[in-house]
């Protein structure tokens, strides 16, 4: 349980700049409330003291059922809205927790799989605040008053309601809770695994028709839909089972209740029509206090389900917090040469080093490339450059500033890259080419474009610039986003471009085009080009290649 | 606007139908529910009339039923409960099914116009969405006359102006719904449209996110993510304010009934009667409570049903005579006149393209990035279908060939491979689920997957992450090749199936695939001079049209 709580209050302190809101949600929620059992208990007072002609409660009834209509409307709309505000800072804390662990990608994650976290696990956190938290408040307006009109009859009465209202509002929702923990966990990864197989089905559409596995991504489907209808029964069951208990709780106070006017003898309740009086009000007063907290038992079997969602949400926006990021260098860095000092590296302690002693410059405005067969190490080679990924032993430098001082920001601001995996957005081709560099003029994207040999296919198009490229340049052939890429690489300010395979996907001509072009594009730009082999046009002063987790000087 | 579409409409109402048989159930136990508690209500009156009143009455008889009445009820709403649950996942099990089917019968073509996070919501969220639709909405829609007008009869039994003030404050309720109701359906409506975009929106920046945190534009996006959810946030308070509106109409009704009885009913026949009048009041509001409440999952449903209707119907199921099996050994195919446009703004992508390739004969396409080599094989594989012009396989034309048909035919080696969750033997079986692991091992053999999967921690059996944790795009692509060796199909169309391989690896994979070619018809779309050395006759295409034809060494 404990395992389970720890979590929520890390969600609840995330919040606290929504508290104030929160907070006011929950006033108002109180004064619903205690304006809905007044209203209850005056109805039955009022009507009993007709009934045998004594005074009940006297006029302001009529303001009492005016106020209830009112704060209750007031109640959900503010508890609602503070709870949207919550939860959108949530959203983007989760987003910003995300980016900080995947400059690398999302390794071996599914995009599905951190979709349903940020979408429905973010979600189920609504009930945290909606369904506990505020029901729980009105504890503090229900119980005193039930205490209070109840101990004039009785002391033992008093006693009775109290020890109910407890069980109904404390004790069975922490029952539920319980029994609902391991439920709720195995909701979210059914979720979570029907999104990523349809997600698959769909987005793999291309390979389900050409192998004509359609009948066996319907199944898959269908059996991890199952496996969530099954999760989603068993939760159904619990929050069945413990509305039912609440009800029975509210019954057995009013039976409570009854019971001592069964035992007192006719007509003689405290001795006065007072009396009477002031029995009916307490049984309505009963009924609509256990009513307001009928909904907590409920709650408690969504804990699971709660919990399990805080946990996961958690999981990945905070995992990567472990390694600190150096603070911001307090004098600039100077120039912007790259270099590896004897560079070692290996992705996993149980695979092999990719680089054993790798050393090499790329001086401030210089053109080199870097040969190797696929599988040399030439992409991680790029992941080093970028800091997504750190040196078991060597040093990185940019200019005369170690990298290990330098936030992975401040080094990534100076260096553009195109990479095998760099992703182009369901978005237009302006704002694919912005994300470089948000400021850039009409001029500068359209060189950029022509830089990249597809300025004329751009300009040729009718919305031009302003043309959806689809889901991953889907509207454009492989090599047309390819070029996009590219000239988005192109486009950024920064002084070192690392271009990986920028020209996988062209065919000759355009290659060939592009790489003679590539110096008068990047003229006083350094130019890292990974590749594994060079036409011939390339104009280059460095050349190295990669062998044995070694870069060779093959030419310079 | 129209607040329904027609479409919509039929649908909601052929779902209702379907469900009727899971609903009847529910709106049964729902009014023995209200029942118990009229009994209920009397069992109470009783005793408070005994206690206010003084006058001698049995007192154990009401307080046993009152006790036993309350378990029953108890029991009553848990079986409600739990067969709501029930009806709720059968509706969705059925529609789920239905979607997904839809969605793979539509096929490739589906992508080129959605993204494929929306289509997803379509299958999951949408349909969740629907839960209420069937567990809750429905069974209420039946009660909330069903039940009130049970408490009615009962009233009228005793008091005939109580009832009839009853019937007038019930009236207010469907009256005030009706009102806040149209406005509510139409914010609604585009509310989910807001969350499908902010969905597919993020799907997309997730699966891109490493481009975004090293252009240094992570917490741009996050901004816009801020400014999304804002909107999002803003759209549903919109048709919140509205949906509570309508609870609020009915609060205000029981109110109105509430105070109504209590300030002028000590004129009604007994005590008993009008304490038993009293408690009445909330078993009446209560099915109507249960309407209001279910009311936004009906406009869900409207949701729901607004973008279901938007997919594509799934096909007819082609009448027995116009399915052709092509004959397994030896495909020819043949393009006549055909041409095709994705996009009519940007021009054709095939403009009269006609050639032929014979059984077991190897044929190159040849062109520029967008010259429409994509395309053909796109048409062959089924994806979509030429907008005039005949393409057929062994004289048969391709539109009578059933899907299934013309996968068992072809293996396809595309430009992007798509890895799934899972292994890389599992990805590699994906071809034909029915392999051996001895076959999976050659296949990972011959198209070099093992040089690589030797390196990885657990071999072949290595699970893989979006895209493909760890691999490039030349491993994703001999993924793809091990792919076409295991499936060993009759006709293999390869897209640029060397686009991201080094130039030593590109002559070993050509090497295999020309022996894999080997008594098979190839096609084989590709700009890479060394893939050119496969060999067989070239076609040259510059966009969209055939600038040469030449045969080229032996075939």
């Amino acid at each position: 349980m404990r395992a389970a709580i720890r979590p929520v209050l890390r969600i609840l302190a995330l919040w606290r700049r929504r508290w104030p809101m929160l907070a006011l949600g929950g006033l108002i929620a109180l004064a619903s409330a205690a304006a809905g059992i007044a209203l209850m208990a005056g109805a039955g007072g009022r009507l009993a003291g007709a009934l045998i002609g004594a005074a009940g409660m006297a006029g302001g009834l009529r303001a009492l059922g005016g106020g209830r209509v009112v704060l209750r409307y007031l109640e959900r709309l503010v508890s609602h809205d503070a709870m949207f505000r919550a939860l959108g800072d949530l959203r983007v804390w989760f987003f910003r927790g995300l980016a900080r662990g995947t400059a690398g990608g999302l390794g071996f994650r599914r995009a599905g799989d951190v979709l349903a976290r940020l979408v429905n696990d973010i979600e189920a956190l609504d009930g945290l605040y909606l369904r506990f938290l505020i029901p729980l408040a009105t504890i503090l307006v229900l119980l005193p008053a039930l205490v209070i009109v109840a101990a004039r009859q009785s002391g033992l009465l008093a006693a009775a309601l109290a020890a109910l209202f407890l069980l109904a509002a404390i004790i069975l929702p922490w029952r539920a809770a319980r029994g609902t923990l391991a439920a709720g966990a195995r909701l979210s990864q059914a979720m979570a695994g029907l999104r990523v197989a349809v997600l698959d089905a769909v987005s793999g559409l291309r390979e389900v028709r050409a192998f004509g596995a359609e009948g066996r991504m319907l199944t898959l489907v269908q059996a991890r839909s199952s496996a969530l209808f099954a999760a989603q029964h068993d939760e159904a069951r619990g929050v069945a089972r413990a509305g039912a208990a609440a009800m029975l709780a509210g019954q057995a106070a009013v039976f409570a209740v009854l019971l001592m006017v069964a035992l007192i003898p006719a007509g003689t309740v405290g001795g006065t029509k007072a009396g009477g009086v002031a029995i009916a009000t307490l049984v309505f007063l009963t009924l609509a206090a256990f009513e307001a907290i009928a909904v907590l038992p409920r709650a408690g079997a969504f804990a699971g389900r709660i919990a399990a969602a805080a946990g996961r949400v958690l999981d990945v926006a905070e995992e990567t917090m472990a390694t600190p990021e150096p603070p911001p260098p307090r004098k600039p860095v100077h120039g912007h040469a790259l270099r590896f000092e004897a560079v070692s590296f290996r992705w996993r302690a149980d695979r092999p080093p990719v680089f054993d002693g790798l050393s090499l410059e790329l001086p401030e405005g210089a053109h080199a490339a870097l040969l190797g067969p696929s599988g040399a190490g030439k992409s991680t080679l790029a992941a080093l450059a970028l800091k997504v990924a750190r040196p078991e032993s060597g040093r990185v430098l940019l200019g005369d500033a170690d990298y290990a001082s330098l936030p992975a920001a401040e080094i990534r601001r100076r260096i553009a890259w195109l990479g095998q995996t760099t992703h182009l957005f369901d978005d237009t081709i302006r704002a694919n080419l912005l994300l470089a560099r948000p400021d850039a003029d009409e001029a500068a994207l359209w060189a950029a474009l022509a830089a990249a040999r597809i300025a004329n296919i751009v300009a040729a198009l009718p919305e031009g610039l302003d043309t959806w490229i689809g889901e991953g340049g889907a509207r454009f052939s492989g090599g047309q986003g390819r070029r996009l890429a590219l000239a988005r690489a192109l486009l950024s300010k920064a002084p070192i471009l690392i271009l990986d395979e920028p020209c996988a996907g062209l065919d000759a001509a355009t290659e060939r085009e592009f790489l003679a072009t590539l110096n008068e594009a990047a003229a006083g730009r350094s130019v890292l080009l990974i590749t594994h082999r060079l036409t011939g046009v390339e104009r280059l002063d460095r050349i190295w290649r990669l062998a044995g987790g070694k870069a060779i000087a093959a030419a310079g | 606007m129209s607040e329904n579409s027609p479409q919509e409409a039929a649908w909601l109402k052929a779902e209702s139908r379907a469900a009727r048989r899971l609903v009847a159930p529910l709106i049964g136990l729902g009014l023995v529910g209200v029942a118990l508690g009229i009994g209920q209500a009397a069992a109470l009156a009783a005793l408070l009339a005994h206690a206010l009143t003084g006058r001698p009455a049995a007192v154990a008889l009401p307080l046993a039923g009152f006790a036993l009445l309350a378990v029953l009820r108890a029991g009553n709403a848990y079986c409600g409960e739990v067969a709501a649950s029930r009806a709720g996942i059968a509706g969705r099990r059925r529609l789920r099914a239905e979607v997904m089917a839809r969605l793979l019968a539509a096929g490739p073509a589906l992508l080129r116009h959605r993204h494929s996070g929306e289509l997803a919501t379509a299958a999951i969220d949408r349909i969740e969405g629907l839960d209420g639709f069937y567990g809750r909405w429905l069974p209420a829609a039946g009660l909330a006359v069903l039940g009130p007008g049970l408490v009615l009869v009962v009233a009228a039994g005793i008091d005939l102006r109580a009832a009839l003030a009853l019937l007038l404050a019930g009236l207010l309720v469907p009256i005030g719904m009706a009102f806040a109701g149209i406005g509510a359906a139409r914010a609604a409506r585009r509310q989910f449209l807001a969350m499908a975009r902010l969905q597919a929106r993020f799907l997309d920046r997730v699966r891109g996110i490493a481009t975004i945190v090293l252009y240094g534009a992570a917490e741009d996006e996050a901004m816009r993510l801020a400014a999304a959810a804002d909107d999002l946030r803003r759209r549903t308070l919109r048709v919140l304010r509205v949906a509570f509106l309508s609870s609020t109409t009915l609060d205000l009704a029981m109110v109105a009934a509430l105070v109504g009885f209590a300030l002028r009913l000590w004129n009604a026949p007994s005590p008993l009667a009008a304490l038993f009048l009293l408690l009445l009041v909330p078993e009446f509001f209560a099915p109507l409570r249960a309407f209001a409440a279910a009311y936004q999952d009906r406009m869900q449903a409207h949701a729901s049903a607004a973008l279901l209707a938007t997919l594509p119907p799934l096909p007819a199921p082609s009448p027995a005579a116009t399915i052709r099996h092509v004959a397994a050994s030896g495909v020819s195919v043949a393009f006549t006149g055909v041409s095709f446009t994705w996009d009519p703004a940007r021009g054709p992508a095939l403009d009269d393209v006609s050639f032929r390739v014979s059984a077991g004969e190897s044929l190159v396409l040849v062109g520029p990035s967008g010259a429409g080599k994509s395309t053909i094989l796109e048409i062959l594989l089924g994806f979509i279908r030429p907008d005039q012009g005949r393409v057929t396989l062994n004289g048969a034309d391709i539109a009578t060939i059933v899907p299934a048909a013309l996968a068992e035919l072809t293996a396809w080696i595309g430009q992007k491979p798509m890895i799934f969750a899972g292994s890389l033997a599992e990805n590699i079986r994906f071809a034909r689920p029915a392999a051996s692991d001895e076959a999976v091992r050659e296949a990972a053999r011959l198209a070099r997957v093992d040089a690589f999967a030797a390196n990885l921690p657990e071999g072949l059996e290595t699970r893989i992450g979006e895209g493909g944790f760890g691999l490039s795009g030349g491993e994703a692509q001999r993924i793809a090749i091990a792919r076409a060796y295991l499936k060993n199909a009759p006709l293999l169309l390869l897209d640029e199936p060397t686009a991201h391989l080094d130039p030593a690896t590109e002559a070993e994979v050509i090497a295999s695939l020309r022996r894999l070619a080997l008594g098979r018809t190839v096609i084989l779309a590709s700009h890479s001079a060394a893939a050119r050395e496969f060999g067989g006759r070239r076609v040259d295409l510059r966009a969209g049209r055939v600038v040469a034809l030449a045969a080229r060494g032996a075939a």
